[in-house]
């Protein structure tokens, strides 16, 4: 039982951080070190930076330009990128349309979708969740009608974080009524240019804009455009649950926000016992569960596929980000430095989204304690 | 990175799981360590010693997972510890054999878990010392041939080894909730030569609190086991259990429950897991403080919500003491606060860290 790195690994980890401290643009870093919103214009400069590096796809196969990095590696990336203050790069693209295009794409899709997710000239959002289908994403209701060799999609999707920069949106749209409500759903990508195709930003409690709500009206998408077997797409929607598991406990960014926090309490010469009492159990929690992800890692790196043990590092993951943020404010009292009550504000937003954790306690006592 | 155990390992994890899953309640296995090498573990190659810390985490996760009362962590754990470090290699010898039984008595009144509040003193007299004073909470004291005692020599502590029945050692005994052996220990004026020092005088503090926290860790590993058998059986009890013609499994609010007992069981794991790690690292002694007391802060608050909620789900028949979640609970009480409860060791959490240099970003180390 050996908990230290490789020499291998730890020199990667150099390579990577010199890399981050030396290609950052300070500009970026600064926005992301203060908490301040990214603009669209920030998270492409860094893709194509990362792009350049060969390092933006560390989860495709190599033969699709990947990195060819393990578990570990990938989790020292993610690791620097916090410690870096770089910017996480928005999924939607790289890690959840381009595997799933990967796996049950055709050649065609891949050749005309991987080549600009990777080069960051095409940003992507996930069409996944309606007003009435949100937990329940199976009883979703954007329906897609096979006119010919189009589809005619009609539908809502709400809550999808920058499609108003994305050009593309992945859609789960019901291609047929069938009596199973999981049954019927295809896997379809939608130009956000299709007439009929809307956009409507939704303003969260703290002020940002970072979500929307997209409309289809009779938009018109060729039938080549759906990922794989019309009724799949329930299977790829779960296929990219389990895919999308990796770095969702956010433990270095934690442990960023942490160290922000001392020093926050360190310049305002806060020395309330309760709260440095706080900090500490929150630390203490952070470092438990830093440990747990790296017992996952072992596994994941030793074969095992990443499984429901994801659903722990979700729930006290984001748990612990929340206890961070609202620790900020209780140090800094009401009316305190406005860009940290609106990160309280936002952040209650991470129990709730990528399965929320009442979710995924359900996860936990089906699939491990077999409830 | 790995985590997988080695083949010595997994073997310890194996004799053991066997024994705590047979009939053990009520009888002393003292011959019986001392036969399968048990009391060697941690101890030195030379003294037939192996294994260390995780070694002592399998055991006692297995002792946790089986309810096995005995006193391995005060006799074999602190003691062991105390007597490795102050290379008193005699005493440690015959502890390994089984032939000496060696309990540590360091609390006091009022002093709240801190091994360096004493007010026993030790006062030279010729080429004795006479230890005046009260010790309290012994640990198995009962079957220790030996007590290892602080005392105050002028300003510094200093480790004394004393037969347990010396002349003017006054036990007074105490029936523990969890069926442990514990007592008080007064010392009225106990004659002490020079050469029952254990280390050197006045330097007593270091060796105690490096037995303790080694002690602690082996805490939070019966912790572990306690808590994942409180929760295996509330998990099967509740698939069983059938109200309103279903199994109460079945409902919402206890899958939930039960699902944030596996999340604290997972928490445990990995600080009782970190704590055995820190301690295979115990160059410096801050970070040993900080990581141990951290993982008592874990483990004392998953242990806390693991029990209350194991008889929570079991209802009603959580309460009889005929079924064995009940035991499992209050020995799970007992180990959150033994050598120091969540609010003693937050603060020597606070305190070491407070002390320590500013957290580094790991260079590659984790």
């Amino acid at each position: 039982m050996d908990l230290a790195f490789s020499p291998e690994e730890r020199a990667f980890r150099d390579e990577v951080r010199e890399f981050i401290a030396t290609h950052l643009p300070p500009d970026v870093r600064r926005k992301v070190q203060a908490g301040d919103p990214l603009v669209k214009d920030d998270y492409a400069r860094w893709h194509r930076i990362l792009h350049e590096r060969g390092w933006v796809a560390p989860g495709w196969p190599v033969e699709h330009d990947g990195t060819g990095w393990g578990p570990i590696e990938r989790h020292i990336f993610l690791e620097e990128i916090s410690y870096g203050w770089a910017p996480r790069l928005l999924p939607f693209g790289l890690h959840m349309v381009a595997p799933v295009i990967i796996e049950f794409g055709n050649d065609e899709q891949r050749a005309r979708y991987l080549p600009k997710i990777h080069s960051g000239e095409e940003f992507w959002c996930q069409g996944y969740s309606e007003p009435g289908a949100g937990s329940d994403l199976a009883s979703l209701q954007t329906s897609a009608v096979r006119e010919g060799d189009e589809y005619v999609v009609n539908g809502t999707k709400t809550w999808i974080t920058a499609a108003q920069w994305a050009d593309w949106i992945f859609v789960l749209a019901r291609t047929e009524r069938a009596p199973k409500k999981q049954d019927g759903i295809s896997f379809i990508l939608v130009d956000m240019k299709t007439p009929g195709v809307t956009v409507r930003p939704i303003e969260t409690i703290d002020g940002g804009r970072e979500i929307n709500e997209v409309h289809l009206e009779n938009a018109r998408v060729p039938v080549a455009n759906r990922v794989g077997g019309e009724g799949e797409g329930w299977n790829i929607a779960k296929f990219l649950l389990e895919h999308e598991r990796t770095g969702t406990a956010g433990i270095a960014g934690c442990r960023q926000q942490i160290e922000a926090l001392h020093e926050l309490l360190a310049h305002e010469k806060i020395d309330d016992r309760r709260l440095q009492e706080r900090v500490a159990q929150v630390e203490i929690e952070l470092e438990a569960l830093a440990f747990t992800e790296l017992r996952t890692l072992a596994a994941e790196s030793a074969g095992k596929r990443p499984g429901p043990e994801s659903s722990i590092l979700k729930i006290k993951g984001t748990e612990i980000q929340q206890a961070i943020s609202e620790l900020a404010l209780d140090a800094l009292g009401p009316y305190a430095e406005p860009h940290l009550a609106k990160k309280y504000f936002n952040y209650r937003k991470t129990s709730i989204y990528a399965g929320s954790n009442e979710i995924q306690k359900n996860i936990i006592a089906k699939r491990i304690l077999k409830l | 990175m790995d985590f997988t155990l080695s083949p010595e390992q997994l073997l310890i994890k194996d004799s053991v799981a066997r024994f705590a899953a047979g009939e053990h309640a009520g009888r002393d296995h003292w011959p019986t360590f001392a036969e399968l090498g048990w009391l060697a573990i941690g101890a030195p190659d030379d003294l037939g010693g192996f294994g260390g810390p995780l070694e002592t985490l399998l055991l006692m996760e297995q002792f946790g997972r089986g309810l096995v009362v005995s006193p391995y962590v005060s006799q074999v754990v602190l003691a062991g510890t105390i007597l490795r470090t102050t290379g008193n290699t005699e005493l440690l010898g015959r502890l390994v054999e089984g032939e000496d039984r060696v309990a540590v008595a360091y609390e006091e009144p009022h002093a709240r878990y801190d091994p360096a509040r004493v007010a026993t003193t030790a006062v030279r007299d010729g080429d004795d010392y006479v230890l005046t004073g009260t010790k309290v909470r012994v640990l198995d004291p009962a079957t220790a041939k030996t007590l290892i005692v602080s005392a105050r020599t002028g300003d510094e502590i200093t480790l004394f080894a004393l037969p347990s029945d010396a002349p003017n050692v006054v036990h007074e005994r105490f029936a523990a909730e969890d069926g442990y052996d514990a007592g008080n220990v007064r010392l009225n004026g106990v004659r002490a030569g020079a050469s029952s020092i254990v280390g050197q005088p006045g330097e007593g503090l270091a060796p105690l609190e490096l037995g303790l926290d080694h002690a602690t860790a082996a805490l939070c590993a019966e912790g572990l086991g306690l808590m994942s058998t409180m929760l295996e059986a509330t998990v099967e009890y509740t698939k069983q259990r059938q109200q309103f013609g279903v199994p109460i499994g079945s409902f919402q609010a206890l899958q939930h429950r039960m699902a944030e007992m596996f999340i604290e069981l997972e928490l445990a794991r990995s600080m009782a897991y970190l704590a055995a790690m820190t301690l295979g690292e115990e160059r410096d002694p801050l970070a040993r403080r900080r990581g141990i007391s951290a993982a008592k802060v874990q483990v004392a608050k998953s242990g806390r919500f693991v029990g209350q909620n194991a008889i929570q789900l079991h209802g009603g028949i959580g309460m009889s003491e005929e079924y064995k979640v009940g035991h499992y609970f209050k020995r799970m009480t007992i180990v959150e606060r033994l050598l120091g409860d969540a609010d003693f060791h937050l603060a020597r959490y606070l305190a070491a860290r407070g002390v320590a240099a500013k957290t580094e970003v790991p260079a590659g180390v984790a």
